[in-house]
């Protein structure tokens, strides 16, 4: 009990200040967020707190009525939910295949997808404007639905093969015994033991797509096909005059349903070690 | 803002220009669809600039004044649209980011039939059009041309217009007036700044002249080298920087940043210098009106006692660069060249409007389009305090203002020299005592010479 | 699938050659290396052949060969972008590997308020970057900064001498450091925390039944099992801090002059080739990472694979 006791109040000592680090930003955020803008220009008013015209929802206001902030909410939703669909398709056979199956050409492929993750997007842009023109989707958000599975697909493929290979090869051979084939032991037994793999790579590619912007900035400009981030970038930073407030808005409405989705995500992978949900 | 036009116009755009597209490219198929073709067989004589035709797209920036956007975006672009029978598209993007889409749009020879960006873009010049044709019209209505928007969009090499200048930007000093008040002083010259220094930094308000990486401190820089009568280059285009009069200033400035301003000037971004300000510590910085219609708007307490002023007299005068220089190009890719060149031509010759819904900022590129004498009245009617403090603004835009560039053009040699920010590294390499004077000219120097070598190299200057 | 059918000795289900496992892999493979070597493969090569060029915009230029490379080598700016990024990647990595490690393993614990704990970690990774970025410039703001609020109300420091985040050379770099940190540790928590969710139930109670417990099951069983993801998780860090320039190009731009102390290679690529017009040589810059990175990148791929579960 004793020893328990120590270990739990470890995790706490470790997990509390990182914690506190990591969401301070946040914070600061709601503060800033919800707080009228002289006080937020008043160096007497404290940072951590409303003053005596706070809080109001001025900024979230301005938000809502003078920009297409909804609209920008909802392309990036769906680009989001076709990268993840399209990645998964692609990453999970081919993650698969890496870690139990391939020979020498597959594992070189394998190597040479994982590659194509390393060119720097800096200027790569450039020429794939150029094949978006082609392909007749300039300004229009499928063009990003179409380049951004090119750098989830390659490190989602090398993660789920780091998944598969956690999964003993004797469970497989299990079934195998019991007479199932290859196709049958993948969709039955390893799949659904990979769902913490599965659900990292959701976590992983959604959250690209929501950051992303090199792409998103340069290939679409009309601003109601335009993503959050650009969108927020170009009417609410205006050179020297930030929407401080409004910014803060903008970002705390994405940041705090999808924090909650990938720790309800993270539960069904506790669950799975402790509970054995998924077995 | 800019962004919120009406969705069902939209919609209506789009399902015409994608009927144009199935049906084809000739020109039967814009008769089908309907377009201003059909009409000028059969509809009745509505449109004065029926001559043109078709869709009209440009890309610009989002305007440091959000009312200029909204009269550009709901006023301007659909009328002047209506009148010529063209739907007028405007979209927006971060200037910041303006330069990549631009790259973008030149790879793949497509996308916005007119461009703009906030300083001359000379190294785009074999993808755009020659403006002359445009310049030459405005001309015939308006008058000449004025000097700055001359020198900083032409290229003397080539004989082209690289881009059409519709307004600059002024840059005056803004100061505050209670605080150089009470430490007996005022920005007149640059002797005096470096004098009150010292005493306004004891006070608790620094001076505000960055030497970071960003275009304010960019600017401010290369217009106090001028005050010492330092210039990059010369009329030829040759290199100049290396010169006694570079290492006086250099010298000079470092001499205010040690005594009289702090570590943040260094790293600015162009907001930096407006929160200084907005904060109530700053005493002084360089920038467009934007910084005092903000501390208007947000009602700050010492928004009255924001002056402004022109750039102080140095041992050689008072000369300063613009703030910002608005430049449109068209591509030569442009699906809708001749619409383009009426656009802007049309947006010039009418500046009046646009002067006024940029609360004064930008001023027009052909002074005839808006004479100084009626700029003078309009700034007068301003009712923020104290009175008449924009009035100002119109001779330092005609006396103390001029080009990227000068004595020279704005050409893609000082482009590239400024987009890389080699002044403010000279300036920062001997106000933080990493080099001497000397040596930080000396480096510049051959740096800044690689630079023009290449240009050259390829033809342009 | 029909071609190879003749081949095999007896007849057999033709679904029966997924039992190859050569034919299955590269059935399984092939999507996704068909998908994106026909999306990347075109615009790859015209960046390569922009960087032997003197190209200044657009896909047009005179072929110069090396000539870039070699200039750029020589360059003190890109020599100092190198270490910079260098430094930038091995230190956030070093500590996100570190900090995510502790953290997933302190999280498997059973402990109250862990949900809500675990919510607060996983923001950073949930905000887009770029608004999130907007709000560490306010956080570091010459003016606004809470931080130095905080010092100056603790009297640890007089207003006009605190620290400025990101105009002191070394404070930039930390500053940058510690933001890029901030935003990567919570997927290196989830991938770590995804990868002992994997482990399966059979092998903890095998491990229990050894009588192993705390560090030497950890060292023996736990350790082992989590290489091949803890491998690709550092991989992934090691690419995405060399090669996103997010975090850096918001905040410092590059860093303050005249050091540059923030200058990356990516930041470096992109003022060279897009901010002042050089397309060639910024194409080149940005190259000079790759094979650098794909060194690393089969080093440690080839480590994941071999590393096989005992």
């Amino acid at each position: 009990m004793g020893q328990g006791l120590r270990e739990k109040g470890l995790a706490y000592l470790i997990i509390g200040p990182f914690a506190i680090v990591l969401a301070f930003p946040f914070y600061v955020m709601v503060i800033t967020a919800f707080k009228n803008q002289s006080e937020f220009y008043d160096p007497s008013v404290t940072p951590y707190w409303f003053g005596k015209d706070s809080p109001t929802l001025a900024n979230a206001s301005f938000l809502f009525h003078h920009t297409q902030y909804p609209t920008w909410l909802a392309n990036t939703a769906i680009v989001g939910v076709c990268v993840v669909a399209i990645t998964l398709v692609l990453a999970l056979p081919a993650g698969y295949a890496l870690a139990r199956l391939a020979g020498r050409v597959g594992q070189s492929l394998g190597v040479g997808i994982f590659l194509t993750y390393l060119i720097p997007p800096t200027l790569l842009f450039i020429p794939f404007f150029a094949v978006i023109k082609q392909a007749h989707l300039t300004d229009s958000i499928w063009s990003l639905v179409l380049v951004y599975p090119s750098f989830t697909v390659p490190f989602s493929t090398w993660l789920l093969m780091g998944f598969f290979k956690t999964i003993p090869q004797e469970l497989e051979d299990a079934a195998r015994v019991d007479g199932a084939s290859r196709i049958r032991t993948l969709t039955r037994v390893v799949f659904p033991i990979s769902i913490p793999g599965i659900l990292t790579v959701v976590i992983f590619s959604f959250s690209l797509v929501v950051n992303e912007f090199v792409y998103a900035f340069t290939f679409i400009s009309p601003s109601d096909h335009k993503m959050v981030s650009t969108g927020v970038y170009t009417d609410l930073i205006r050179g020297d005059l930030p929407e401080w407030g409004a910014i803060m808005v903008a970002a705390l409405i994405p940041s705090i349903p999808l924090a909650l989705l990938y720790n309800t995500f993270l539960d069904r992978f506790i669950a799975g070690f402790t509970g054995g949900a998924f077995r | 803002m800019a962004s919120s036009d009406d969705p069902s116009r939209r919609e209506g755009r789009y399902d015409r220009r994608e009927l144009i597209r199935r049906a084809g490219v000739g020109a039967a198929a814009v008769g089908v669809a309907g377009s201003g073709f059909g009409q000028a067989f059969y509809g009745p004589l509505r449109f004065k600039g029926r001559w043109l035709k078709g869709d009209l797209s440009l890309i610009t920036w989002a305007h440091f004044v959000p009312s200029f956007d909204t009269w550009l975006d709901k006023t301007w672009a659909p009328q002047w649209g209506q009148q010529n029978d063209v739907q007028v598209k405007v979209d927006h993007i971060n200037n910041t980011l303006l330069p990549a889409r631009a790259q973008a749009e030149i790879a793949a020879k497509s996308g916005h039939d007119i461009f703009f960006d906030l300083a001359p873009r000379a190294q785009y010049e074999d993808d755009v059009i020659n403006h002359n044709e445009i310049v030459q019209e405005v001309q015939r209505k308006v008058g000449k041309i004025g000097r700055i928007a001359h020198r900083a969009t032409y290229n003397p090499k080539t004989k082209k217009y690289f881009a059409f200048s519709d307004n600059y930007v002024p840059d005056p000093v803004v100061w505050r007036h209670d605080i150089w008040n009470g430490v007996g002083a005022s920005p007149n010259t640059w002797d005096s700044v470096r004098r009150a220094g010292p005493k306004l930094k004891a006070a608790g308000h620094p001076l505000g002249i960055g030497q970071s990486a960003e275009l304010d401190s960019n600017m401010a820089l290369s217009s106090f080298l001028m005050c010492f009568g330092a210039f990059v280059q010369n009329e030829k285009h040759q290199v100049t920087i290396k010169s006694k009069r570079t290492v006086e200033a250099l010298k000079f400035m470092a001499d205010i940043y040690q005594r009289g301003e702090t570590d943040e000037i260094f790293g600015w971004d162009p907001a930096g210098n407006n929160n200084f300000l907005y904060s109530g510590k700053g005493s002084l910085i360089f920038n467009a009106i934007s910084a005092t219609r903000t501390p208007e708007d947000r009602n700050l307490p010492f928004a009255n006692d924001l002056w402004i002023w022109p750039i102080p007299k140095g041992p050689h005068g008072r000369l300063g660069y613009q703030h910002v220089m608005g430049c449109w190009w068209i591509w030569k890719f442009a699906p809708n060249q001749a619409a383009a060149k009426k656009f802007l031509a049309d947006l010039e010759i009418h500046y009046k409007d646009a002067f006024l819904a940029s609360k004064f900022y930008n001023f027009p590129s052909f002074p005839g389009a808006y004479p100084f004498k009626q700029i003078r009245k309009a700034v007068a009617q301003d009712k923020h305090k104290p009175l008449g403090k924009y009035g100002v603004l119109t001779t330092i835009a005609q006396k103390y203002t001029t080009n990227p560039g000068h004595p020279g053009y704005a050409n893609a040699a000082f482009g590239e020299m400024f987009a890389k920010s080699m002044i403010p590294q000279m300036f920062a390499q001997v106000s933080q005592k990493k080099m001497t004077a000397q040596e930080a000219v000396n480096a510049a120097d051959r740096d800044i010479k690689q630079i023009y070598a290449k240009w050259r190299k390829l033809g342009k200057i | 699938m029909e071609a190879l059918a003749p081949s095999r000795p007896r007849g057999r289900r033709w679904t029966n050659v997924f039992e190859r496992p050569a034919v299955l892999a590269s059935v399984l493979i092939s999507p996704a290396v068909i998908f994106v070597t026909a999306l990347v493969g075109g615009p790859l090569a015209l960046a390569i052949w922009l960087s032997f060029t003197n190209a200044t915009t657009g896909l047009h230029g005179k072929w110069v060969g090396l000539e870039n490379f070699r200039h750029e080598w020589g360059n003190p700016a890109f020599q100092h972008a190198v270490w910079h990024t260098f430094l930038f990647t091995v230190i956030s990595q070093a500590i996100v590997l570190v900090g995510a490690g502790l953290i997933a393993h302190a999280m498997m614990k059973n402990i109250r308020g862990k949900w809500i704990l675990r919510f607060l970690i996983l923001l950073p990774w949930a905000a887009p970057v770029a608004l999130s970025l907007m709000a560490w410039k306010w956080m570091f703001d010459t003016s606004y900064s809470i931080l130095n609020w905080t010092l100056v109300h603790a009297h640890i420091y007089k207003p006009l001498e605190v620290p400025q985040y990101l105009a002191q050379p070394k404070l930039a770099m930390g500053s940058v450091i510690a933001v890029h940190t901030w935003r990567i540790l919570p997927f290196a928590v989830v991938i770590f925390l995804a990868g002992l969710a994997s482990i399966p139930k059979e092998v903890d109670d095998a491990a229990a039944i050894d009588g192993a417990t705390g560090f030497r099951k950890f060292w023996s069983v736990t350790l082992p099992l989590q290489l091949p993801i803890a491998t690709v998780a550092l991989l992934f860090g090691i690419v995405f801090t060399a090669t996103d320039m997010a975090v850096v190009y918001i905040l410092t731009q590059g860093g303050p002059p005249p050091s540059f102390s923030t200058e990356m290679v990516t930041t470096w690529a992109y003022k060279t080739g897009i901010e002042s017009g050089s397309i060639g040589p910024g194409a080149a810059i940005s190259l000079f990472l790759l094979p650098v990175l794909a060194v690393v990148s089969i080093a440690m791929l080839l480590f994941a694979r071999r590393t096989e579960v005992s």
